[in-house]
């Protein structure tokens, strides 16, 4: 007969009775929301691994929240905005640097008559922007919601949320002047 | 050269087609989603991505492995340490204390470039390919503490806990290997840190913690060798003696 005995929760307990969850929650969080959080971590992080570990660090946050989590208006908002601000948090915490980032993407391009993908150019000027700018423009460039919408959602005032979109727009024009020259972003007003 | 950022178009938003997908729009919103995103092609391009997305993830991220993470770090303590140590004594520290005795120190099996074996008796098997720093640690406790193994030897009673340092592999077996006999200790998700699951060997004589780390599913109970490890899979052997 085998020498082996396991010891039921002999580390801290069997990890899903630790943490308290239900029967099939996690199933069901993953089924709905797991695919577009990864994706979104996968653009932001560029990198597999950081982004499988923002994928399971989003949904501990939203766990620990479930009550607001399921409560939200719209939980695939929620989510994704956690999912965000970790990504950002990450990014700034290695000090991403949107200079060699750009200069990346300007020889990436075959061809320089044509501009970088819009929403690959708007993932690396976030760096260049302040904290609260960057996810107000990763709503209204990449999950393309109205300002309107992005006011609401973050408890802002609209002028707030346009001011935030133009600071976002006064830092990516001064970082494109020195990488990109050529290329030209729509003026504050246009917004 | 004017480029084009985007933003939300009159009627197209792609956090709406995402609402959309996951049933969170209702009534009149929700049919007139749905006719819109039938009739646009950049919605549709939306839709297409949500299904890039799904597949990307079954691929990357299975549920088991998924499901293995999350838990581990709601397991974790608010503000945890990044040492193995420190993450080992937190688990461990109740155990200690219900016991009666005081936490020493661990040891690592660490594989270096070119290392046949560690400081601790772990084995690694020539051969294996050797993706980064892919490792193991084997912790014991019992009424010295909790220490490292040295030279494989166990006291009765001694609870053994297996720590896996992955670094990107995604499946692991830890198997015990005794003369004629084999038991899996765990088989799932390489997790990073300690498994769920302390262990008492219960055996005497000699046995081998096999631990396997690879990038495939490892059927745990078909390793009853160190013959029977996949190929391209990484294995730390760690000895055992009562």
């Amino acid at each position: 007969m085998a020498g082996l005995r396991v010891i039921e929760g002999g580390r801290a307990g069997a990890p899903a009775r630790s943490a308290g969850l239900p029967a099939g929650l996690l199933a069901e969080l993953y089924e709905k929301h797991a695919a577009q959080v990864y994706g979104r971590c996968r653009f932001l992080l560029r990198d597999d691994e950081l982004a499988r570990d923002a994928l399971q660090e989003t949904f501990v946050k939203a766990l620990r929240s479930i009550e607001e989590f399921r409560g939200a208006a719209s939980p695939t908002t929620w989510i994704l905005r956690i999912a965000t601000h970790h990504c950002l948090n990450e990014r700034r915490a290695a000090r991403a640097s949107w200079r060699g980032q750009l200069e990346a993407l300007q020889e990436g391009r075959r061809h320089h008559t044509e501009p970088p993908e819009k929403r690959e150019l708007v993932r690396v000027l976030l760096a260049a922007a302040p904290e609260e700018a960057q996810e107000v423009a990763m709503l209204y460039y990449v999950d393309e919601l109205s300002q309107q919408e992005i006011a609401d959602e973050m408890g802002r005032s609209l002028p707030t949320v346009r001011k935030r979109l133009r600071q976002f727009l006064a830092a990516a024009r001064k970082a494109l002047r020195d990488s990109i020259p050529e290329l030209e972003l729509p003026e504050g007003d246009d917004l | 050269m004017r480029a084009d950022l985007g933003g939300p178009g009159l009627s197209c938003s792609s956090l709406r087609v995402r609402r959309l997908a996951a049933g969170e729009l209702k009534g009149a919103l929700r049919e007139e989603a749905a006719r819109h995103v039938a009739e646009c092609a950049r919605c549709q391009e939306t839709v297409l991505e949500i299904e890039a997305e799904k597949a990307e993830l079954q691929r990357a991220v299975p549920f088991e492995a998924f499901a293995a993470g999350v838990a581990e770090k709601l397991a974790r303590p608010a503000a945890p340490s990044r040492l193995p140590w420190g993450r080992l004594v937190s688990r461990w520290a109740p155990l200690a204390a219900a016991a009666g005795v005081a936490l020493v120190a661990g040891a690592s099996l660490v594989r270096g470039p070119g290392t046949e074996k560690n400081a601790a008796g772990g084995v690694l098997v020539p051969g294996v390919r050797s993706k980064g720093a892919a490792s193991a640690e084997l912790f014991v406790q019992d009424a010295a503490g909790v220490h490292a193994i040295t030279g494989g030897s166990v006291t009765a009673s001694a609870r053994l806990l297996v720590s896996l340092h992955p670094s990107g592999r995604t499946y692991a077996a830890v198997v015990l290997l005794e003369p004629g006999e084999s038991s899996v200790i765990y088989s799932g998700a390489a997790l990073s840190g300690p498994l769920p699951q302390a262990f008492e060997w219960t055996g005497s004589g000699d046995a081998t913690v096999v631990v396997v780390l690879a990038d495939e599913p490892v059927d745990a109970a078909r390793i009853h060798a160190l013959a029977d490890v996949p190929r391209g899979a990484d294995v730390v052997r760690i000895p055992l003696r009562r």
